[in-house]
C-alpha cells in the first residue's frame, strides 16, 4: 500500500524513508524550501534550520516545526511550508546569521552565485535589527596554498566543508574548533591550507555555500561566458568536469553533481590541474629536424616530407619496418584512427599503445579466463559490496576518486584487505594489510586460493555450473609448498589466511587491482589468479561484486578497445584469423597483414637490430616513461623517422625528426572509455590553440595525403564507423551518449551493460589454470649483486611523467622525486631524511632525495617518476611479463649508497 | 517523615566502602535478577515501578528500555548520564560521592535486563575527585565478582568502564555524550536514528541518569509496585532535589513525588523557608532550563489549586502559567534577588555552552546574552524586550537538542511574569547600575 502525506494540503505519495526535504522538492520542486547546510552529496546535517517546515497530524491541527533536511516525512502528516510563522521563522533565523557575516555583497566573488545572498533574498531580509557586536568579520584569510584559499570572515558554519572532507574525501583535515558562538573552521592542527594535510581536491570549495572556502580560480563565480562539460584527462575513473570559460579560455573547473561518475567530486588533477593548456611552452606548429636543429614548417610541408620519407621506407624495407604507439590519453576516435592509419594506409600490424606499459597483462589474463579483457562491475557497486579487496594499486593517488570510494567503505566498516609491498594510504584503513615483498603476488595469491579450498569455503555450485578446469587446479593448489611460500613472500601465513577467509566469507566482494600487479614478469598469471578467486568465492556476474582493474590512464581501455594492439584489431578480433582478417579487409577497403606485428618492447629490439625504420609516436614521453631509458634512446637513435604527436617538447620529442603540435584534451571532441568500460562524452571546450590540430584531424590529414580518402575528424562520424565494426560498440551513437555515458557493450538499441558475465562467460566457461611462482630474472640474477628492490610509485599530484602536471600549480604542492627507504636501512647507509640517495642498477644509475620512511619494510625501497631531473627508468630493467610484454617497473635490484654529488642528469 | 529509597542508607558511617554497603545489603538487586535469569522481567518491573527519567525530560524509563532494538550479533550498551552541568542540579554528583555502590549495582542489574555486556559512566569533568570514589568503588565491585566475567556464576559478563568529560554542558545532551564517549566532539546528533537504535557505535543504547538508574535498585528488591505505590498518579517514587539559593537550608533532598511545593520551601524538614525573613520572589523549579515562576505561581496553580512536586502539577498551566520538574534543580530567589541578573548569568551560560551547530542557537544564545548584558549596563531599549522575544521564539522547538530549549525558555518566562522589571531596567538605567536604588524603588529592605 502506497502511503502518502500532504504538503500545504495536497496530498503525494510517499517513498519509504525519504526526508521531508527530498518528498517536497520532488514534488514541489527544487528551491521551494531555501536551505543553507544541505548539499547534494553529504549525509543531512540540519544545523542551519532555514529548511524548517510546520508540521500536523491533522489538516491545519497542532503545528510542530522541524528540519525537513533530516526529518523523515510522516504518513498522513500535513506539512506546511510557507505559513506565516515558518517564514518569519527563516527570515529570522537567516537575520541571525547575517548579523555576523559581511554585508559587502557587491565585491564578494561568489556574488550572484553565493547560497546565502539567494536564501536571503528568498526570505526577504531587507535590514538587519541587531546593534553591532562580537563577531568574526576580522579573521585573516588564508592565501597560503597554490589552489585553496579562505575567507573565513565570510562563514556560516554550515559544515559543509567539513562535511565534504570526511565524507567525500575522506582526509580529515577540516574540523570545527570552539563551541558556540566561538566555533569556527580549523584545518589540520589550526593551520594554514599549506601547512595541513590537505590534498587540494577542492571538495570543500565546492561544497561552500559562500566564499568562506575556495581557489584560486574562483570557481564558484558567476564572471564565466560559457560551461562545458567533459572529462578528465588525467586517469580511468573518468570523472566529468564542468569547465567555465571566459571568451574561449578556461577559467575554472567544478565537478557536476549528477556525474554518476563522480558525483560532485574530483581530485586536484582535474579540479585544479588545467593550466598546462595555454602554457607558454605548448608547441605552436610543426617541426622538422635539420642539421640537429628544429625549424618551423608549415603543416603541408611537414605532411610531406613524413609521406615521402615513410613510402620510401616502406619501399625499401617493406612495411613491417613502420610503427606507431597510439595514445591511451587521446579519444577512441583517435585511436581507431591511428591503427586504421597503420594497418590500412601502411600495411602493418605494428601498433601498439601505452597500455602495454601498464594493463595489458589485464587485458590478456581476464580474456585467457573470461573471455573479456575489461572490469566486470561498476564502481558505485561499492555501496553494494561487503568486502574490498586491493591489490598492487595505490588509488587515493593514482585514482584519487575512486581512491575516496574506498577509503569511506573501509571508515564505515567495511572489510579491506590490501595487498601491497608498501603501506598505502589504504593500507592504513585496512583489516588486513599483506605487505609482501615486490615481485611474489603470484606466491601470494596461490596462498590465498590454497586457503579457501583448504576451509571448503569455494562457492561449489558456481564452479560447477559456470566454471572449467577447476579440479586439476584445486590438487596443485593444495600442493603448494606453503613454508616455502611464506618465505618468499614474508607474509605471515595465518594472515594471509584470515584475509583469504575474510575475503571467501563475504557475501559480496569486489578486487581492484592495479600496476602492482601487472607490471611484473608474473603479471599476467597474477591477473589470472585475481579471477581465479573471484570465481571460486562465486563473486562474479552480480552487483557489489568482480574483478575491477584500475586502469591507469583516462582512456587505456579505449586505446586497447579501438585496436591499437598488434595482435587484435578493433573490437579485440584476432588479425590472424582468416575469416576476421577478410572482414577487417572488406571494411578497411585494404589489403592488411594476416602476423601479428610488434609490441613496444619488440619495437625497440627491432629498431636495435636494423629491422624496424620509422615510429610514429602520439603523446608519449617513452624516454621518460619506458624502462631502461638508455636502450630505449639507443633504439631511438637508431630509426630513419621519428613523428612525435606533442603538447610539449618533451624528452622523447627531442628525438624526433618531425614533431607535429596536437591539440589537448580541452580542445577537442571525441570519447573516452573509462575503467569500468563507460564511454563518455569529451565535448570541446575552447579553440585548439592556434597553430595546432587534434591529433586525429593529424592523422586523417596524413591518411588522405597519403592516398587514403578518410573523412574529416568528427566524434559523430567516427563512432558510425566504429559501431559497424566493433561488436560492442554497436549501439553507440554521439548523439546518444547523454551526459553519463554508455558502458559497454552497447547493444544496437543503445542498452549498455553494467555488469558482465551474469549468465555466461564471454568465453563459455570461466578457464582455472593453475600458475606456479616463479622469481624474475631480475632477482636470480642480480639479486645477490643489488640486494636492494626498488619498485615504483605515483603521487596523488603528478600524472605519469608529468608533462602536463609540471606546468600547473602542483608543482608547488610536490617538486620533486622521492626515495622512500626504510630508516633501518637509512642507519645503514647514513642517509637521513632529504639526503641525495645514489641508486645503481646494472643498467645505470640516478641520484634521489631520500625521503626516511617506515611505510616500505628493510630492504625495499619506492620511488615516484614524474620529474625529467631523476630518469629514474635509467635503472629499470629490461624484463617483461611473458605473455603482455608489460615490463617489469616494480621489481628492480638495486644497490645504494649516500649520493656525493647533487642533481645528476644523464 | 517521607520515604527514603536512595538515601536511606546516607548516614551510616562507611557506607561509600564497599563491606558497609554490601553489609547493609548492597548487589541484593543482582543476585536477585541473576538467580531468576529472566530480564524481560526486570525490564517489566521497572515499567511496573512507573520510573520516569531524572534527568529531566522524565521520559518513562520501562519504556525507553523496551525500546532498545535487539539485532542479531550486534553489542548493546548502557550508558550512564553522570555529566550533571546543569545550573542548580547537584544530586547525582551527591549521590556518587556517598553511595558509589548504589550506581554500580544500578548500572549491573539495569545491564542484565538489557542485555548489556558493556557499560560506561561518563561523569563530568569537575567531578574529578568522585571519579577517583567511581573507581574504587568499581575496583571492589570487580575484586568481589559483582563484574567481569561470568559473574558469580551466572554466565553474565559485565564490564563497567568510567569516562570521564572535558568540560561540556552539552556532552550531557544524550547523543552529544555519544559522540564525545566515541572520542568525537561533542555535538549532539539528529535524531532519528535514536540512540535505542543507534546510538554508542552506532550500537542500540540506552542512556540513565544516575539517579534513574540508582532508583532501579529499589524497584528491583522490593517490587515495582511497592515504588509505585509511593507518589502521585504518574509521578510515582522518591525524586532527589538539589535545593538552592535563598533558603535557609540548601542541599540535597530525596522526597516523595506529591509533596506540596510550600511544604517543601517552607517546612524544617526540607528547606526551611527564606533566609532572613525575606519574602519569596520566585523559584526556577527543575534546574536552570525550566521557566522561572513568580511566588503566586509556584506556590499554587492559576487555577488556585496548591502546586505539589509533581511532573504534572508543575506543568499545569503550560508555559504561560507553570514550569517542569525537570531536573530536579531547584533554586529558590526571594525579593533582593533580580530576576532579569539571574536571567543574565543563565543567558551567559548557554552562550557559553551552545554547541554552536544550529544557526539559532548559536547565534541566538549570544545575542540573548548581549542584549541582556547590555540592558544591565543601562543600555536597554524598550525594543530590546521584543528583540529578545523573537530570538527566543526562533531558538524554542526548532533546533537539533534540547539546549535551545533549556536556553529559550527561561527568556520567555522571565518575559513572560516579570516584564515590568525588563522596563524598569530599561527606563531607569539608576536602578540597575546602584543596588540600593533599586531596592529602595522596590520596598525591598535590606536585611
Ligand atoms: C543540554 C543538555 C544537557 C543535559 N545534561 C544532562 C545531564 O547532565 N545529566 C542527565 O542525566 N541528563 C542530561 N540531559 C538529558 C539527557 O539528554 C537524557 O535525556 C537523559 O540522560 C536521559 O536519562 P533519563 O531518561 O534517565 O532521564 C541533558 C539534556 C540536554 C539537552
Ligand atoms: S581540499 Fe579536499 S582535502 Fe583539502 S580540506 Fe578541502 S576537502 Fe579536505
Ligand atoms: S567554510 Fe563554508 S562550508 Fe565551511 S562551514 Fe563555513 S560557510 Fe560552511
Ligand atoms: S580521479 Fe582521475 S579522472 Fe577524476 S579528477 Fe582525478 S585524475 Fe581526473
Ligand atoms: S540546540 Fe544548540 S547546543 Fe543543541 S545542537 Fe543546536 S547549537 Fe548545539
Ligand atoms: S538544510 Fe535543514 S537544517 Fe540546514
Amino acid at each position: 500500500m502506497n502511503q502518502t502525506a500532504y504538503i500545504n494540503d495536497v496530498a503525494y505519495t510517499i517513498e519509504p524513508g525519504e526526508t521531508m526535504l527530498s518528498f517536497i522538492r520532488k514534488h514541489i520542486g527544487k528551491s521551494h524550501v531555501p536551505t543553507l547546510c544541505d548539499a547534494p552529496n553529504l549525509d543531512p546535517f540540519g544545523a542551519c534550520r532555514v529548511c524548517c517546515v510546520d508540521v500536523a497530524l491533522t489538516p491545519g491541527g497542532n503545528m510542530k516545526t522541524m528540519a525537513s533536511c533530516h526529518t523523515p516525512v510522516i504518513a498522513n502528516s500535513y506539512i506546511y511550508t510557507e505559513n506565516d510563522r515558518i517564514q518569519k521563522l527563516r527570515k529570522n533565523i537567516v537575520e541571525l546569521v547575517l548579523t555576523d557575516h559581511p554585508l559587502d555583497c557587491l565585491t564578494c566573488e561568489v556574488n550572484g552565485n553565493c547560497e546565502l545572498q539567494t536564501v536571503a533574498a528568498k526570505v526577504g531580509i531587507r535590514d538587519v535589527r541587531y546593534p553591532e557586536g562580537k563577531n568574526h568579520l576580522h579573521t585573516p584569510k588564508d592565501r597560503s596554498h597554490a589552489y585553496m584559499t579562505s575567507d573565513l570572515s565570510k562563514c556560516i558554519n554550515c559544515g559543509r566543508c567539513v562535511r565534504a572532507c570526511d565524507e567525500v574525501q575522506g582526509e580529515l583535515i577540516l574540523s570545527f574548533a570552539g563551541r558556540g558562538f566561538d566555533s569556527h573552521i580549523v584545518k589540520g592542527f589550526d593551520q594554514s591550507f599549506a601547512e595541513s594535510d590537505c590534498v587540494s581536491c577542492g571538495a570543500c570549495a565546492q561544497a561552500c555555500p559562500t566564499s568562506a572556502i575556495s581557489d584560486i580560480f574562483e570557481s564558484k563565480s558567476i564572471n564565466f561566458t560559457e560551461k562545458t562539460r567533459t572529462v578528465c584527462t588525467y586517469c580511468g575513473v573518468g570523472c566529468n568536469l564542468d569547465v567555465a570559460t571566459i571568451n574561449g579560455k578556461v577559467k575554472s573547473i567544478q565537478a557536476p553533481y549528477d556525474a554518476e561518475v563522480n558525483i560532485g567530486h574530483t581530485c586536484l588533477k582535474g579540479r585544479y590541474a588545467f593550466s598546462f593548456y595555454n602554457h607558454g611552452d605548448r608547441l605552436r606548429s610543426p617541426l622538422i629536424k635539420r642539421n640537429g636543429r628544429f625549424e618551423e614548417v608549415s603543416w603541408d610541408e611537414a605532411y610531406d616530407y613524413i609521406a615521402d620519407k615513410l613510402t620510401a621506407i616502406k619501399a625499401q624495407y617493406g612495411p613491417d619496418a613502420i610503427g606507431a604507439i597510439s595514445s591511451a590519453r587521446c579519444t577512441n576516435e583517435e585511436n581507431y584512427l591511428m591503427q586504421k592509419f597503420i594497418r590500412a594506409v601502411i600495411g602493418t600490424n605494428n601498433v601498439d599503445s601505452c597500455a602495454r606499459v601498464c594493463h595489458s597483462p589485464t587485458a590478456i589474463g581476464m580474456q585467457k579466463t573470461f573471455g573479456t579483457g575489461a572490469a566486470t562491475n561498476s564502481i558505485e557497486e561499492l555501496e553494494d559490496t561487503h568486502c574490498m579487496m586491493v591489490i598492487g594499486a595505490n588509488p587515493t593517488s593514482a585514482h584519487p576518486v575512486t581512491g575516496s570510494k574506498i577509503k569511506q567503505q573501509a571508515m564505515r566498516g567495511k572489510t579491506l584487505i590490501v595487498i601491497d609491498p608498501r603501506r598505502t594510504d589504504l593500507a592504513k584503513y585496512a583489516h588486513y594489510h599483506l605487505q609482501l615483498r615486490p615481485g611474489t603476488n603470484v606466491a601470494l595469491l596461490n596462498m590465498m586460493l590454497y586457503y579457501i579450498i583448504a576451509e571448503g569455503l569455494e562457492a561449489k555450485e558456481f564452479i560447477d555450473k559456470r566454471t572449467e578446469g577447476y579440479d586439476e587446479f584445486r590438487t596443485q593448489v593444495l600442493n603448494i609448498d606453503l613454508s616455502k611460500m611464506e618465505e618468499i613472500t614474508g607474509v605471515d601465513r595465518a594472515l594471509v589466511k584470515k584475509a583469504a577467509i575474510a575475503y571467501a566469507t563475504a557475501p559480496l566482494a569486489m578486487s581492484f587491482h592495479g600496476l602492482g600487479v601487472t607490471e611484473h614478469f608474473q603479471g599476467t598469471y597474477a591477473v589470472m589468479q585475481i579471477a581465479d578467486l573471484a570465481m571460486i568465492t562465486g563473486n562474479i556476474g552480480k552487483k557489489g561484486c568482480g574483478v575491477n582493474p584500475l586502469r591507469g590512464q583516462n582512456n587505456v581501455q579505449g586505446a586497447a578497445d579501438m585496436g591499437a594492439q598488434p595482435y587484435q584489431g578493433a573490437g579485440y578480433l584476432d588479425v590472424t584469423d582468416p575469416e576476421i582478417h577478410k572482414r577487417y579487409e572488406a571494411f578497411y577497403g585494404a589489403k592488411l597483414p594476416m602476423h601479428e606485428g610488434y609490441k613496444i618492447p619488440e619495437m625497440y629490439d627491432a629498431a636495435l637490430e636494423g629491422k624496424f625504420k620509422a615510429l610514429w609516436l602520439i603523446g608519449e614521453d617513452i624516454v621518460q616513461t619506458e624502462p631502461n631509458t638508455n636502450k630505449v634512446k639507443a633504439s631511438l637513435e637508431q630509426l630513419d623517422l621519428l613523428v612525435v604527436q606533442e603538447i610539449f617538447m618533451t624528452e622523447t620529442a627531442s628525438f624526433a625528426d618531425v614533431i607535429l603540435p596536437a591539440a589537448t584534451f580541452l580542445e577537442k571532441s571525441g570519447t573516452f572509455t573509462n575503467g569500468e568500460r563507460r564511454i563518455q562524452r569529451v565535448n570541446q571546450v575552447v579553440k585548439p590553440l592556434e597553430g595546432t590540430k587534434p591529433d586525429g584531424q593529424i592523422i586523417v590529414e596524413i591518411m588522405n595525403r597519403m592516398g587514403y580518402a578518410q573523412p574529416d575528424y568528427h566524434p559523430d562520424t567516427m563512432l558510425q564507423e566504429i559501431s559497424q565494426i566493433v561488436p560492442f560498440f554497436k549501439g553507440v551513437k554521439w548523439n546518444e551518449l547523454g551526459i553519463n555515458g554508455k558502458q559497454w557493450p552497447v547493444k544496437e538499441d543503445g542498452t549498455d551493460t553494467r555488469i558482465l558475465h551474469t549468465e555466461t562467460f564471454t568465453r563459455g566457461k570461466g578457464k582455472f589454470r593453475f600458475k606456479d611462482f616463479t622469481e624474475t630474472e631480475e632477482i636470480t640474477t642480480y639479486g645477490k649483486q643489488y640486494p636492494y628492490i626498488l619498485t615504483t610509485n605515483r603521487e596523488l599530484e603528478h600524472y605519469n611523467a608529468g608533462t602536463m602536471t609540471r606546468r600547473t600549480n602542483n608543482a608547488i604542492i610536490l617538486s620533486d622525486d622521492y626515495l622512500l627507504i626504510n630508516p633501518n636501512d637509512a642507519v645503514k647507509h647514513a642517509i637521513n631524511n632529504g639526503d641525495m640517495v645514489c641508486i645503481e642498477s646494472p643498467r645505470g644509475k640516478v641520484d634521489v632525495k631520500a625521503r626516511v620512511t617506515d611505510e616500505v619494510k628493510p630492504g625495499i625501497l619506492s620511488t615516484t617518476f614524474h620529474f625529467p631531473e631523476v630518469m629514474i627508468n635509467i635503472v629499470t630493467s629490461d624484463v617483461h611479463d611473458e605473455h603482455a610484454k608489460c615490463p617489469e617497473y616494480k621489481v628492480v635490484s638495486v644497490n645504494i649508497r649516500k649520493s656525493k654529488g647533487k642533481y645528476k642528469v644523464t | 517523615m517521607g520515604k527514603k529509597l536512595l538515601l536511606k542508607n546516607i548516614d551510616i558511617p562507611g557506607i561509600s566502602s564497599y563491606e558497609v554497603y554490601r553489609r547493609e545489603g548492597g548487589y541484593k538487586s543482582v543476585e536477585k535478577v541473576l538467580a531468576e535469569k529472566n530480564p524481560e522481567a526486570v525490564v517489566e518491573e521497572v515499567k511496573k515501578s512507573g520510573l520516569r527519567g531524572r534527568g529531566g525530560a522524565g521520559f518513562p524509563t520501562g519504556m525507553k528500555w523496551s525500546f532498545l532494538a535487539k539485532p542479531e550479533g550486534v553489542p548493546r550498551y548502557l550508558v550512564c548520564n553522570a555529566d550533571e552541568s546543569e545550573p542548580g542540579t547537584f544530586k547525582d554528583r551527591y549521590l556518587m560521592e556517598h553511595i558509589p555502590h548504589l550506581l554500580v549495582e544500578g548500572m549491573i542489574t539495569s545491564s542484565y535486563a538489557l542485555g548489556a555486556n558493556k557499560s560506561f559512566i561518563y561523569i563530568r569533568g569537575e567531578y574529578f575527585y568522585v571519579l577517583r570514589i567511581l573507581e574504587k568503588a568499581i575496583k571492589e565491585a570487580y575484586d568481589n565478582g559483582w563484574l567481569g566475567k561470568n559473574i558469580k556464576g551466572s554466565g553474565f559478563d559485565h564490564d563497567l568502564y568510567v569516562q570521564i568529560g572535558a568540560g561540556a554542558y552539552i556532552c550531557g545532551e544524550e547523543t552529544a555524550l555519544l559522540e564525545s564517549l566515541e572520542g568525537n566532539r561533542g555535538n549532539p546528533r539528529i535524531k532519528p536514528p535514536f540512540p535505542a537504535v543507534a546510538g554508542l557505535y552506532g550500537c542500540p543504547t540506552v542512556v540513565n541518569n544516575v539517579e534513574t538508574i540508582a532508583a532501579v535498585v529499589p524497584i528491583i528488591n522490593d517490587g515495582g509496585e511497592a515504588y509505585a505505590a509511593i507518589g502521585v498518579e504518574r509521578s510515582t517514587g522518591t525524586k532527589l532535589i538539589s535545593a538552592s539559593g535563598h533558603i535557609k537550608k540548601p542541599g540535597v533532598y530525596e522526597i516523595e513525588l506529591g509533596l506540596p511545593v510550600e511544604e517543601f520551601i517552607f517546612s524544617d524538614e526540607y528547606c526551611g523557608g527564606i533566609i532572613n525573613g525575606r519574602k519569596l520572589k520566585a523559584v526556577v523549579a527543575g534546574g536552570s532550563s525550566v521557566p522561572v515562576l513568580p511566588a503566586e505561581l509556584i506556590l499554587k496553580t492559576a487555577a488556585g489549586t496548591p502546586r505539589i512536586m509533581t511532573y504534572e502539577s508543575l506543568a499545569d498551566g503550560g508555559f504561560a502559567t507553570g514550569t517542569m520538574l525537570g531536573s530536579g534543580g531547584f533554586i529558590v530567589m526571594d525579593e533582593t534577588a533580580s530576576v532579569l541578573r539571574n536571567l543574565h548569568t543563565f543567558a551567559r551560560f548557554y552562550h557559553h555552552e551552545s554547541c554552536g551547530q544550529c544557526s539559532p542557537c548559536r547565534e541566538g544564545t549570544r545575542w540573548m546574552d548581549q542584549i541582556l548584558s547590555n540592558i544591565l549596563k543601562g543600555n536597554g531599549k524598550m525594543k530590546d524586550i521584543e528583540l529578545l522575544w523573537d530570538i527566543q521564539g526562533n531558538i524554542e522547538g526548532k533546533t537539533i537538542c534540547p539546549l535551545g530549549d533549556a536556553a529559550a525558555w527561561p527568556v520567555a518566562s522571565a518575559i513572560r511574569h516579570f516584564r515590568k522589571e525588563f522596563e524598569e531596567f530599561i527606563e531607569n538605567p539608576a536602578a540597575v547600575k546602584d543596588v540600593k536604588h533599586y531596592y529602595s524603588v522596590n520596598n525591598i529592605s535590606e536585611a
